[in-house]
Parts: C-alpha cells; sequence; structure tokens
C-alpha cells in the first residue's frame, strides 16, 4: 500500500493505482470523459488535469501512476481553470441542442458544464458541421456534431466486443466516428457504445425520442435474458419499462451487457402480457381473476396422482419452484414433472464474452429443485404419455418469453394433446388463445413484478425484487400454489417505496414524441 | 566566422549521391572503423561529444540512447525523415546529395544502441528523396553493409525505406511509430516512452536525419574532434534552412554559436534593397518569433534561442522584411496547425480550429475587439495541455506574434485593413 494525498486528504492505495482510479475509490470528485474502468486508457480529454506537487506542469490523472507520498490536487486554481478551459475546448464547436437530445438530463458535458464550467461561451466563430443522423449499425445512431472524439466507442469494438467496426475518420476538428463501408457497427454488445458514449452522438434507435429520461426512474434487478444473469437497471414509469442498462459487477457481468439482453423489458410491457385468466370449455370462454382460475384448477389437482404432469421452464425463481414441485409431490402426489428446454441444441453454447444458449436466468435452480425433490421424468416420456392418455392434466408454468422459445408454437400444439391444459404465463400468445378443448390460462407475474432469487450457469445466486406492477392480478407461482390449496393470497407485494404515485409523478410524456420514421 | 563545410563538405559533388562516389570520398570507413569498437565505446563517444538532436526539441542523443533498458530485447532503430516543419528543408538535400551519409550514420548507430532492424521514415511529398534512397539502400545491401554479419563483424543488420503519407503528424516520434504499425498516425500516450516501449512496444530509438548523419563525424574525429565547431552546450554544425526575404534563400551549414545577422547578411546575402528586417522565426512556424532588436542579438544555438524565449528547432529560418503583414503570416501558420492538428486531444483539435478562425475573422475584416485577449487565452490554455507537443507548437507562434506585433494587429481590427499592405487582398498580392 502507498500512501498519497489527495486534496490535503491521505489516503492509501495498492500499488499501481492511477491517480484518477484514486480519486474514484476515496469518491472524490474527478472531471473526465476519455477515462473508463473497463477500457484502455486514451489521455485525449485532457479533463482530468491535476496539480502534484513538485511538478509545474498540470498532469492528467488517467496515465500517471500513484507513488509514495505524492500529493495531489484537483481544487487548485489553476486545474479548475484548466478544467474549464478543457470543458468550454469541447463545447465550442458542440451544437448544444440539448432540447431535442436524447441524452439531455444524463450528458456528461451538461453535468461536467454546471460542475465546473458555468461560464459564457466566447466562441463566436461558426461551428464546424459535420454528419448527422448517421446509420452505424441495426441499433446505434451517430450524431457526428455531438461526439466529442473521446473514442470510448472505438475502444470498446476493439478491446471487448474485439469486433473493429469502429474507427476515427479524417483528422483534426474534422474527424469523425465512422464504420468501414460494408462493416456496420453489428455486433451482439453494439448498445454498451451507447451507453459509454457520455454525451448524446450514440444512441439507441431503440430508446431515441421515446421518452426523456427524467421522466424515468430506475432499479436494479437481474437481467433473465440467458443464464449468464447480467446485474442491469430497467429504466421505468407508469407506462412500462422502456429500457435496460447494466450495472457493474465483477463477478458476473463486468461493466457489460449484451444487445439481446436489452429487450427483456419488451415482454414484461402490458402489449405483451396475458391481461387475465381464462377458462375455456366446450367452446365458451369465461374471463375471471387469476386467483379464481388458480382456485378452480386446485380443486381439480387436489389428489388427482399420476394422471397430472407439470412442465416448467427455467424463468422462475427458487422460492417458486419449491412451492409448486412441492404442491405437486404431496398434494397432488405426481413425480411426473418435466424440464421444457429451449433450443437444446445451442443450450449449452457460449459467445465467449456474456451471452449463453440457455435463455433461462435460472435453471440451475430449476435443475437443482428437480433433482431435490427426486423428479428425474425425461420430456419423451411426457410425449409417450400424452400419446397413451396417461396424463390427462397438463399444468404449464413458462415461458416468460416466447421469443427465446423458437419451438414455442410447436410445444403448445404438442402439450395441447392433454385432455385438460392449464398454462400459466406471463406473456400472451395466438397460439394460447386458438387453443380448443378445456383449457386455462392463468397470468403470471413477470421478473419486475416479484421477489426471490435466480441461480446463474455458475451457481451464482441472485435475488430480484419487485420493482413496479404492470399487470394488475397476475400471480407468482408461489401465490398459484396459495390459490391452488384455496388459501387467501398473502398482502401482495407491493414495490417497496415505490408506491403507485411516486412512480412518474407528474407528466410522464414528451409532448413533442416524434416519430421514430423508418427506424 | 563563415560558412563550415563539414558535414556539407562534399555536397557539391555529383557522385558523392553514389555509393562508389562516396567511397572515394572517404565513405564507409568511418563504419569499419565504429565496427572494430564495442557498443557502448560508442554510445560514450556520442554522449561526449554533445550531439543533441537536430530534429527539433534538441535532446542529447547519447543520453536518449542511454534510456534503452539493457535487457536483451529486440530493440529498433527509426530514422526521422519525415521533415515537415514549415520552413525546413535540410534533411531533403542531405538525402538527395549525400543518401550514403545518412546510411552509415544508421549502420553505425544501430551497431551502437544493439539494433538489427531499422527503417527510414520519410514524409509522403518526398518523392525524389525516396527513390535515391531506396537506390542508395540496395547499393549498400549489394555491398554488405547492410545485410547479415556486416563487413565480417558478425552483427547482422536490415535497413529499410517507410514512405508515409505525408501527415506533419508523423514526424512527432510517436506518431511516427503509430504510422509505421499501420495505425492511422496519431501520437501515443507517454509513459511508456519509445525508449522502453516503441515500434512494435519494443525499444526503439527515433532519430533525425541529421543526428544520424553526424554520428559518423562523432566516430570519425571523436568527441574532441565533433566539439571543434559550436559551443559548450551545442556542440557541431548544424544545418540551416533560411527562407523568406533575403536574397540567397537555401541551406547553409555553420557553426552553432554563429550570429543570426551574420547568416542573414554574410551567406544569404541580406535582404532586397531598401527593405528592413522585421522579425525572423529562427526554428521552424512553430518556433515563436523574435523581433528585429532580438535579432541582432540572436546567436544560433540553443541555449541563447532559449533565453529569448523561442527555440532552435529544426533550424528553419523564416526571414520576414517589414513588407510583410504580420497578421497574413499568423494567418498562414494557424491555417497549417488546424489542418494538420491529428485531433485525439481536445485542446488542440479543437483550439487550433478556433484560433485559425479569430486570425481569419480579423484578415477578412471581421476582427473584433476582445479577439486578442481571446487568442491569448486559447493558447495559453492549449499549451502543454496534450500528449504531443503539436498544440504547444499552434499556441506558441499565436503567443508571440500576438504579443510582439499587437500594433499590426489591432490596427488591422479597427480599421478593417493591414496596417502594412493596405486594403489589398492577401491572395492578390501574393499572386
Amino acid at each position: 500500500m502507498l500512501k498519497c494525498t489527495l486534496n490535503g486528504r491521505e489516503v492509501e492505495v495498492k500499488e499501481g493505482t492511477t491517480i484518477i482510479e484514486a480519486f474514484y475509490q476515496n469518491k472524490i470528485d474527478i472531471a473526465h470523459y476519455c477515462w473508463h474502468p473497463g477500457l484502455s486508457i486514451a489521455g485525449v480529454c485532457r479533463l482530468c488535469m491535476v496539480e502534484i506537487e513538485g511538478n509545474p506542469r498540470l498532469q492528467i490523472a488517467c496515465n500517471t501512476v500513484v507513488t509514495e507520498g505524492m500529493k495531489v490536487n484537483n481544487q487548485s486554481a489553476k486545474v479548475k481553470e484548466a478544467v474549464k478551459w478543457g470543458l468550454d475546448f469541447h463545447l465550442i464547436n458542440h451544437p448544444l441542442d440539448c432540447p431535442i437530445c436524447d441524452q439531455a438530463g444524463e450528458c456528461g458535458l451538461q453535468d461536467q458544464y454546471m460542475k465546473y464550467g458555468q461560464y459564457d461561451s466566447e466562441m463566436a466563430e461558426a461551428k464546424q458541421k459535420k454528419h448527422k443522423v448517421v446509420d452505424l449499425g441495426p441499433r446505434v445512431v451517430l450524431d457526428s456534431e455531438r461526439c466529442i472524439l473521446c473514442s470510448r466507442c472505438v475502444r470498446f469494438t476493439d478491446e471487448v466486443s474485439k469486433t473493429n467496426e469502429l474507427g476515427i475518420f479524417n483528422r483534426g476538428d474534422r474527424a469523425e466516428i465512422g464504420t468501414f463501408n460494408g462493416k456496420p457497427l453489428n455486433n451482439k454488445y453494439s448498445l454498451n457504445t451507447v451507453d459509454i458514449c457520455p454525451v448524446g452522438a450514440l444512441t439507441s434507435k431503440d430508446f431515441r425520442f421515446r421518452q426523456r429520461v427524467w421522466f424515468l426512474k430506475d432499479a436494479e434487478t437481474v437481467c433473465t435474458g440467458c443464464s449468464t444473469g447480467c446485474n442491469i437497471k430497467v429504466h421505468y414509469n407508469r407506462e412500462g419499462l422502456f429500457r435496460v442498462k447494466p450495472v457493474y459487477n465483477a463477478e458476473v457481468n463486468g461493466h457489460w451487457m449484451c444487445d439481446e439482453g436489452r429487450d427483456v423489458y419488451k415482454f414484461v410491457n402490458k402489449e405483451s402480457r396475458l391481461l387475465d385468466a381464462r377458462v375455456v370449455s366446450g367452446g365458451k370462454a369465461e374471463h375471471m381473476t387469476a386467483f379464481e382460475a388458480a382456485k378452480r384448477v386446485g380443486e381439480k389437482l387436489k389428489g388427482a396422482g399420476k394422471s397430472v404432469g407439470l412442465v416448467l421452464t427455467g424463468s422462475y425463481t427458487v422460492e417458486e419452484y419449491e412451492a409448486i414441485m412441492s404442491y405437486f409431490k404431496t398434494e397432488v402426489g405426481t413425480d411426473r414433472v418435466f424440464h421444457w428446454i429451449n433450443n437444446p441444441e445451442s443450450f449449452e453454447s457460449f459467445d465467449g464474452l456474456l451471452l449463453r444458449g440457455d435463455r433461462n436466468p435460472n435453471t440451475r435452480g430449476l435443475v437443482q429443485a428437480l433433482q431435490k425433490h427426486g423428479f428425474s421424468a425425461q420430456w419423451k416420456e411426457l410425449t409417450e404419455a400424452l400419446s397413451t392418455g396417461s396424463i390427462q392434466t397438463l399444468v404449464v408454468a413458462g415461458p416468460e418469453n416466447q421469443v427465446w422459445f423458437p419451438d414455442f408454437k410447436v410445444k403448445v400444439a404438442e402439450l395441447a394433446k392433454a385432455t385438460r391444459l392449464v398454462w400459466m404465463t406471463s406473456g400472451k400468445s395466438s397460439a394460447l388463445d386458438e387453443l380448443k378443448g378445456e383449457v386455462t390460462l392463468i397470468p403470471l407475474k413477470s421478473y419486475i413484478e416479484k421477489s426471490g432469487t435466480f441461480v446463474n450457469h455458475a451457481g451464482r445466486a441472485q435475488s430480484i425484487r419487485p420493482v413496479t406492477s404492470i399487470v394488475k392480478g397476475a400471480l407468482s407461482l408461489t401465490e398459484v400454489v396459495s390459490a391452488f390449496r384455496g388459501e387467501a393470497l398473502q398482502a401482495t407485494e407491493v414495490v417497496v417505496g415505490r408506491s403507485e404515485n411516486e412512480i412518474g409523478r407528474g407528466r410522464i410524456h414528451n409532448e413533442f414524441t416524434l416519430s421514430r420514421g423508418a427506424w | 566566422m563563415a560558412e563550415s563545410k563539414y558535414l556539407t563538405e562534399h555536397y557539391g559533388k555529383p557522385e558523392y549521391q553514389t555509393l562508389e562516389g562516396y567511397k572515394k570520398l572517404g565513405g564507409y570507413q568511418v563504419l569499419e572503423k565504429a565496427l572494430k569498437m564495442q557498443p557502448q565505446q560508442i554510445i560514450d563517444e556520442v554522449k561526449a561529444s554533445g550531439l543533441r538532436g537536430r530534429g527539433g526539441a534538441g535532446f542529447a542523443t547519447g543520453v536518449k540512447w542511454g534510456f534503452l533498458p539493457n535487457n536483451g530485447e529486440p530493440r529498433y532503430l527509426l530514422c526521422n525523415a519525415d521533415e515537415s516543419e514549415p520552413g525546413t528543408f535540410k534533411d531533403r538535400l542531405m538525402m538527395e546529395r549525400a543518401p550514403h551519409q545518412l546510411i552509415e550514420g544508421m549502420i553505425i548507430s544501430a551497431f551502437a544502441i544493439k539494433a538489427k532492424k531499422a527503417y527510414i521514415y520519410i514524409r509522403g511529398e518526398y518523392t525524389g528523396p525516396a527513390a535515391i534512397l531506396e537506390k542508395a539502400i540496395a547499393e549498400a545491401k549489394a555491398a554488405g553493409y547492410i545485410g547479415k554479419n556486416v563487413l565480417g563483424s558478425g552483427f547482422d543488420m536490415e535497413l529499410d525505406l517507410y514512405i508515409g503519407a505525408g501527415a506533419y503528424i508523423c514526424g512527432e516520434e510517436t506518431g511516427m511509430i503509430s504510422s509505421l504499425e499501420g495505425l492511422k498516425g496519431q501520437p501515443k500516450l507517454k509513459p511508456p516512452f519509445p525508449a522502453v516501449q516503441g515500434y512494435l512496444r519494443k525499444p526503439t530509438i527515433v532519430n533525425n536525419v541529421e543526428t544520424l548523419a553526424a554520428v559518423t563525424y562523432v566516430i570519425r574525429d571523436g568527441a574532441a574532434g565533433f566539439r571543434k565547431y559550436g559551443t559548450e552546450k551545442s556542440a557541431g554544425t548544424k544545418l540551416f534552412s533560411i527562407s523568406g526575404n533575403v536574397n540567397k534563400p537555401g541551406t547553409y551549414e555553420v557553426p552553432l554559436g554563429y550570429k543570426l545577422m551574420d547568416l542573414i547578411n554574410i551567406e544569404c546575402g541580406g535582404l532586397k534593397p531598401g527593405r528592413k528586417l522585421k522579425a525572423v522565426v529562427p526554428g521552424g512556424s512553430s518556433a515563436p518569433v523574435i523581433n528585429a532588436e532580438e535579432c541582432e542579438r540572436a546567436t544560433l544555438d540553443y541555449e541563447c534561442l532559449a533565453q529569448m524565449g523561442t527555440m532552435l528547432g529544426s533550424g528553419a529560418i523564416i526571414v520576414i522584411d517589414d513588407s510583410n503583414c504580420m497578421v497574413d503570416v499568423l494567418s498562414t501558420i494557424t491555417h497549417f496547425y488546424h489542418h494538420e492538428s491529428c485531433g485525439q486531444c481536445t485542446p488542440c483539435r479543437e483550439g487550433t480550429g478556433w484560433m485559425e478562425k479569430i486570425v481569419h475573422g480579423i484578415v477578412h475584416g471581421e476582427g473584433k475587439p476582445g479577439d486578442l485577449d481571446l487568442l491569448l487565452k486559447i493558447a495559453d490554455n492549449m499549451k502543454g495541455r496534450t500528449i504531443c507537443a503539436l498544440s504547444d507548437a499552434a499556441a506558441l507562434p499565436v503567443l508571440s506574434f500576438v504579443t510582439k506585433f499587437r500594433d499590426e494587429f489591432e490596427y488591422f481590427i479597427r480599421e478593417k485593413k493591414s496596417k502594412v499592405r493596405g486594403g489589398q487582398i492577401y491572395a492578390q498580392m501574393h499572386a
């Protein structure tokens, strides 16, 4: 350990620590754009200037390693003046189009201007013109005039995704980020470039112009897109979820997440949800609450024994598996519990960075629960049992996101051979709506509306908690089991510290929302 | 003392360009001597000679060589022939007239620092010198001066020519290394310095053409012999490129410490009749300008010019007489740096353009009262804030021009016309 002094405060840091890391570790504010803890050092924004005692020249904190006894200051008049000018250099050719910029409200330029700037610009000359609305790839759009050329996105594609699509073209204040002809920014991690872009230069086609960020709240949870279980932050208001961003976790996902994981907000929003319970019998559909429907199912299940089967996907929490498996084992009296695996041929695959072929957040939790209860039935036994009629009532839970179960429709048709089908899921589907025969559909809560534990591919347990409520009356599997038993529900889990009124109080709409055009 | 032909002794003889002619005039004899020495002996001799880098920074060559780690890692010698500082054309002359002088110096230097691979990085515009060098390298290879077991000494050495694409920034040593590596020619963040991690992340020494050529003379005459010319801290002779308003512009070799006015008046034949000296840019366009009064006192060595707040730089002397408008001159200089900034570091990328726009505005009669103070503030905040020295190179002329010739700038802003050339348009005057 080395001793050094930051703004007069003596601190200890590990050998090899850079000054900027020392500031971060000790939670002392320091201006910067190009430095990112997950990328190599570029040293180009020249904003993290510090004064080191004994050195007449200001140094950049990102590329200077702390030495024993070093006295560093980033609050001196000299540094403040340098940072102010550094910021002005960033802004003189910036279009200052904050009113129409998606980054407004979470922009590094705005933040640092409030902290270190607050001056009147002396730039009276014409600004440099550059390309706007550059289509970099399927998910990302570039506005070169807003870009401050910090090179974070370029370094990301060089060092993390290792796809090298981006480069800086031209020189001086004509320099622009760009792609080579015929090689767009099209990798599985491209949206990370939008996250790390400190300004509004790179925006997500999916999110741009949809919501002002100050109308959104955020909460941390776990991505359910695959068995990696990246830590994420969902941004939402009372209309639902709008986007997902990664949260740093050194042991799971580092700083990043994949583009497909960004879609985990889509299937929990109201437009893709199963909104109420339905009992279809003799061609007639009866609508009711999920609780009522589950209670009726429970009456028939009790003691029904081995004529009942249960199909589960890896979408649910450890607590839910425990509840439903013990119910089926002891109160229904069946051991015919089956594990529905999505795309079995790529189930074990891994892209080397984060994305796994197993598109379930809790396969490991499910497998552990099956073992614990001694359920060892194979899928082909289910197929046989359905054709011989030895299983008459089939209860299915899942999948939460049909997109990642390419065989969904095929499976629905296969499982519909059961005389009575009880399908519990959070997502709506035409395949389920079109089912003939005796079918009960029960809406389930999504991962965003319940608490519980997911065990990722490496056996790491990560807990989730309710963020917001999107479908009223939907149940978790634990609650379904209570309803099977006819027990009144415990108080529904409310969103801790986020009452309905609090979520997106005031205006939630950008009244000047533009059409997203062709994107 | 008049012009001293030391490095340029045989430059007037066309045969000096060929291997045969070069050898006849004593060429490659020093190499034979050097190969019999210990590499460390050569380094010590260069250190003792006080030879300083002739490219611009004037860093002691022997000290630079001493920064190489002693770990047996492969290392590289790069010759910086990307001569692009405006006003500089001495390396071109050397490569055209005496390609083998450079090659011999490079082989000796590579032997001294134990580099088995050396490159000459030449600017793209130098197609003529490049062709001459190519031919000379081929000759030297055929004669066994380059290749395996040089002259039976057991030393292996490869030398290749690399032609750049003509960017000023590739003359900065790490920018040059990036370019040589096939990357965009942008300076690299230091530390690590090239001597520790340079070309292909291996220890690398980058020296200017004139520096490497001078190494031969240090070995031939010994440190003491080399020091016969020059001053204590600025040893040897130096080639100066003189351009601008003199009767005989060109490249002249004089000992360091020579009087600037003597060079202008004796070697260069003085100014045009009836003209008065107004200013001199003594070390390439990035060196702060000095006025006529300072010129009287200036001697051409590292110390004197540093004392005057300017620098010897690459030895490019731009002479400006009283027919020139300093606003026009600065306009040209700011345009150059705006065009050449690599765009990596924000202060330089944005500042060079901003300064050009302001000066350009003044030249076009759109100057505003606060412009000069703003220019000084911008330049001040570009200085010492970036990865390489291009930002400083752009800021220093602005600071010195505006400070020393403020009256001309103020006149232009106030009267919307030049104090020197009146309302005439710059372009028409120089057509």
